[in-house]
């Protein structure tokens, strides 16, 4: 009997592809977005909202994953921006590969923010790394409070917490500073932004850290910064 | 949920190990699960001895034990002499 130590990760083929990913992104200064939350969430809504509202000189593209249909695909394509559908056939999560594959032929250098949403789900999607800069978690009103507290996992990985639907919070029994505690008390750095797609509440706050990131993401970036870097900087 | 992916990572894992022992199999691969990791223990095992069932592998057990934060590692792989 030989005992051998691998001491590797588990999900080691992910991560190698994701920090492949990684570095493309960086090369060419694209801020990548993770969006993560459960089925109703909100995110298809809360990204059409957020291309229509987006400086016209943006360069943003998205990939929308679900287990079957190319709706979130044709729903996000009215907005005039790359889209493209990834479904899992079943996978619960998106990983790296996948996201490899599917960003296919795009040249990078002409995109400044890749939005990528995830499947509906709080669990699995956590696990795997898609290369992207920051995992945004989001939570509606119509789901319960502690939600942080029962998926810990994905709101200790989230920079940011999108609170959404709080259109609805006259018609909803939700406490939304008790949501807010609970997911500051799982990442106590983790920044909210309070968000309604219908009416467009908490956009302008949200397109702020958008761009604000976007802004640092281009100013790092290891190629010459072109005009459109500029923009992003001044918007 | 996606247990049965972590499943099929670990078992791949183990097959590429082997290529580098010849004249061995392997018996036992252990496993760390932090509490942030997503993972379920229950389940990974009930995906674990689905998919080695009526494998080449169908001997390999799995040792899990509790990891740090979302510690999702391999730790060791037992192996034996075939035939010994």
């Amino acid at each position: 009997m030989i005992k051998i130590d691998v001491e590797r990760k588990v999900l080691g083929e992910n991560d190698r592809v994701a920090t492949g990913l990684r570095a493309a992104l960086e090369a060419t200064g694209t801020l990548s977005l993770n969006f993560i939350g459960s089925p109703g969430a909100g995110k298809t809504a809360f990204l059409e909202r957020t291309l229509q509202m987006l400086p016209q000189s943006t360069r943003a593209a998205v990939l929308t994953g679900d287990l079957q249909t190319e709706n979130d695909a044709i729903r996000l394509a009215r907005y005039g921006y790359p889209v493209r559908q990834i479904n899992t056939v079943g996978a619960c999560h998106l990983d790296a590969r996948m996201v490899e594959k599917h960003l296919g032929e795009w040249d990078l250098r002409g995109i400044d923010l890749l939005f990528i949403e995830n499947v509906g789900n709080l669990v699995c999607p956590t696990s795997y790394d898609l290369g992207e800069d920051a995992k945004v978690v989001v939570l509606s009103v119509t789901e319960g409070e502690d939600k942080p507290l029962k998926y810990p996992g994905i709101f200790r990985k989230s920079e940011l917490m999108i609170l959404n639907k709080v259109d609805l919070l006259p018609y909803v029994p939700f406490a939304p500073d008790l949501a807010r505690e609970c997911a500051r008390r799982i990442q106590p750095g983790i920044e909210i932004i309070d968000t309604s797609s219908l009416t467009g509440q908490g956009f302008s706050q949200w397109l702020s850290w958008l761009m604000a990131r976007a802004g640092k993401k281009r100013s790092t970036c290891s190629a010459v910064p072109h005009a459109d870097a500029m923009r992003f900087a001044t918007v | 949920m996606h247990e049965m992916g972590i499943a099929s990572s670990i078992l791949d894992a183990v097959r590429t190990e082997l290529l580098l022992y010849p004249g061995y199999r392997a018996a036992r691969v252990g496993v760390r699960i932090g509490e942030f990791a997503g993972v379920d223990s229950e389940s990974l095992r009930f995906c674990f001895d689905a998919i080695v069932k009526g494998s080449a592998l169908e001997s390999l057990e799995l040792g899990i034990v509790a990891g740090k934060g979302d510690e999702l590692d391999l730790s060791q792989i037992e192996m034996e002499e075939v035939g010994a």
